[in-house]
């Protein structure tokens, strides 16, 4: 029997992240990167070289009618996604949407739109549901161990302090400007999507705030808090840029016990209620640490000598299954729904936070106060 | 003359920028504020900053970070400078490159590296580094042949003084302070910020500079072990473990295969290739910066290290006052 044609893979824009992309797809026998493109031909050229993809374009039109993709991946910066999006629907191809899926949610919807009227599938680059520890966290939910859901943790730390911290200071035309959200519009998904995996609602209400480095007084905000609330469920994002160690977690308390997904760690933590009466339990919930931490070492350890222990294993896991889904024609494993919730929650987040503040303040001193009154996702949308 | 000088607030470029004026220059200078050549990035504005200057000295590099970070700076950025250059007419254009960009790997133990090694062929198997400034350097050899730009280009190894931590990937793998020396009695090829900053300077006039790129390496430099041991001695608080030197193709073997089984589990700092080029123990000429630029190191090796030494136990003061 032969053996299926592999999907051939288009990815346009090569910057940082596209390198991510270019390793991952490599690793997956059922797909091949065909094509990079870039509008400086000399990132696509570079992309080309390094990863031995054969086709090398500064325009998507002409990539899109020479190259004949089977999926896009934009990995552009964020203005771009939705049009370049739609241009690889409206060919015909399958896309995939690097976060934040689109600037606003009117544009995730014009998007979903575009999808339904090509018969095309979309996925959104929330690649860190995939990740084995959330997978893990979300597998001891589906079996019982958290009981319901009552309130998330969302923690997103941002290390300002590489190159890309230094292009976004010294460059007041840098991209990350123009966003609606600014720092925080480029990452903040992560910190969102894995709060909406446990917050069902569709309009949450939104507390945001967002402030300065102290120590950059005319920089743009770097820090940012936010509260949700939805019918049974709560939730808080903290994202700082300088808090250290720099962080990539989340906590889902339920009502029989907590559970942490530690993403850099990959690790799970569990906080559970200690059955050891009074001074006992003080001896008994660190001993009960230790023991998981011990087990949560050997398993690292065991994955590292396995091979298992990738940086970005949960974009590899999100290519596998929306390769899948085209291939077995499936549902998308990032559905519109979910996206354009997150979508929504960004918008409102972003506008309350601005809201909070007179625009003489969003230049770096903190809020006395975040805004009182709270904004719904849906509000904000309209 | 009016100089435009790149990344003139940049370690080598402050030195640079006064050596010009000291020699009576008008200077414009892009001023660092984070990143080094992000104005040159943007095409439009790259001819109105070229626009009145003579000489325009690029010297702005980005020097770490992922591969299309480096091509946009290094790459994207140089052709924006050279095209507003060719069309302003200007008298002569110096680029600071880079000794990464010869072929090293290709030389043997004890070989001289000069100006006649022929450039890296495959730097995207390298480092992001040595690919940037390889193709920087095409796009500008280019714009020489094709346009008529009077190009000079110096190729400096290793830019140390103070300002700067003298220890680098020639000595071997640089972690924090945690040392993996690779062998120890290759030549460092060292330049000091102030020698190598007046050869910049001259590139701008000598009069056989433009259609050549020339080394420059000071005399004398130390041997890895050499500088790593004078470094210990002085500035103290490095760990380091030496692989001798007959170990280190098998060393770089090994964990090139582990990178790949792994399927890249472990970054692919350490290949075969990169540590031939890296590591092997050349002999390094700098004859052609004398003739043509009729340059000399003045600052010896010994005080250059003194003085950047100093800079670095003044440093750890300064951290150890912030945080006491």
């Amino acid at each position: 029997m032969n053996e299926p044609r592999k999907l051939r893979v288009a990815i346009v824009g090569c910057g940082q992240i596209a390198d991510a992309h270019l390793q991952e797809v490599r690793k997956l026998p059922a797909a091949q990167v065909v094509a990079v493109c870039d509008r400086y031909p000399d990132l696509a050229r570079q992309a080309a070289e390094r990863f031995g993809v054969p086709g090398v374009f500064d325009d998507v039109g002409k990539m899109l009618a020479e190259s004949h993709p089977d999926v896009v991946h934009v990995t552009t910066p964020p203005h771009s996604h939705a049009p370049l999006a739609r241009q690889a629907l409206a060919a015909g191809t399958h896309v995939y949407v690097e976060k934040p899926f689109t600037v606003d949610a009117a544009e995730a919807d014009a998007v979903f739109e575009a999808a339904r009227a090509a018969g095309r599938l979309v996925c959104a680059g929330h690649d860190q549901l995939f990740d084995p520890s959330w997978l893990e966290l979300r597998r001891r939910f589906r079996d019982g161990e958290l009981g319901q859901a009552v309130h998330v943790d969302s923690i997103f730390g941002y290390d300002l302090s590489g190159s890309f911290g230094r292009v976004m200071f010294s460059d007041p035309g840098h991209w990350l400007h123009r966003l609606p959200g600014g720092l925080f519009h480029n990452n903040i998904s992560h910190a969102v999507y894995k709060i909406t995996d446990f917050l069902p609602d569709e309009r949450p209400r939104v507390w945001a705030t967002w402030f300065g480095d102290p120590d950059r007084p005319s920089g743009p905000p770097t820090e940012l808090r936010v509260m949700l609330q939805g019918a049974e469920v709560s939730a808080t994002i903290l994202f700082s840029s300088r808090a250290r160690p720099v962080q990539k977690l989340a906590r889902v308390y339920g009502t029989k016990q907590c559970v942490e997904a530690d993403l850099d760690a990959r690790v799970i933590r569990r906080y559970r209620p200690v059955g050891a009466p009074g001074p006992f339990a003080k001896i008994a919930a660190p001993l009960s640490d230790l023991s998981e931490a011990t087990r949560s070492a050997a398993r690292n350890a065991w994955r590292f000598l396995r091979s298992d222990l990738h940086y970005f294993a949960g974009m590899n896991e999100l290519f596998r299954q929306f390769y899948r889904a085209i291939r077995d024609g499936g549902e998308s494993p990032t559905p519109e729904r979910d996206v354009r919730r997150v979508t929504a929650i960004m918008d409102a987040i972003f506008a309350t936070a601005r809201e909070g503040q007179p625009p003489a303040a969003v230049g770096g001193q903190p809020a006395a106060s975040a805004n009182g009154r709270p904004a719904t996702a849906q509000e904000v949308v309209r | 003359m009016t100089a435009l000088v790149t990344g003139g607030t940049g370690f080598l470029g402050r030195s640079v920028v006064a050596g010009l004026l000291a020699d009576g220059w008008r200077v414009r200078c892009l001023v660092r504020v984070g990143s080094s050549v992000r104005p040159v990035r943007d095409r439009r504005r790259a001819g109105g900053r070229v626009a009145g200057c003579t000489h325009i000295f690029h010297l702005a590099a980005e020097m770490r970070g992922a591969t299309a970070v480096l091509f946009l700076t290094n790459v994207v950025g140089s052709r924006n400078l050279l095209d507003a250059a060719v069309q302003a007419g200007v008298e002569r254009f110096v680029l600071v490159s880079s000794l990464a960009v010869y072929d090293s790997g290709r030389l043997r133990r004890g070989d001289c590296l000069d100006e006649t090694c022929p450039i890296e062929p495959q730097p995207h198997l390298r480092d992001a580094y040595t690919y940037s400034k390889v193709v920087q350097e095409q796009v500008a050899w280019e714009a020489h042949r094709v346009r008529g730009l009077p190009l000079a280009v110096i190729r400096p190894g290793v830019i140390y003084g103070p300002g700067r931590d003298c220890l680098s990937g020639r000595v071997g793998l640089v972690v924090g302070k945690y040392v993996l020396a690779m062998g120890g009695r290759q030549t460092m090829p060292y330049t000091h910020v102030a020698n190598c900053a007046r050869a910049v300077v001259l590139a701008g006039t000598a009069p056989n500079a433009v259609g050549r790129a020339v080394n420059v390496i000071d005399d004398e430099t130390p041997t890895g072990r050499g500088l790593l041991k004078a470094y210990r001695r002085a500035v103290g608080g490095v760990r380091s473990v030496t692989v001798p030197g007959a170990l280190v193709p098998v060393l770089s073997g090994l964990y090139e295969w582990y990178n790949r089984r792994s399927r890249g589990q472990l970054p692919a700092v350490l290949t075969r290739y990169r540590s031939r080029a890296m590591w092997t123990p050349l002999r390094y000429s700098n004859a052609e910066a004398k003739a043509v630029l009729g340059w000399r190191p003045e600052k010896t090796v010994a005080d250059g290290l003194h003085e950047t030494f100093d800079w670095l136990n003044r440093q750890k003061k300064v951290a150890t006052t912030a945080t006491g």
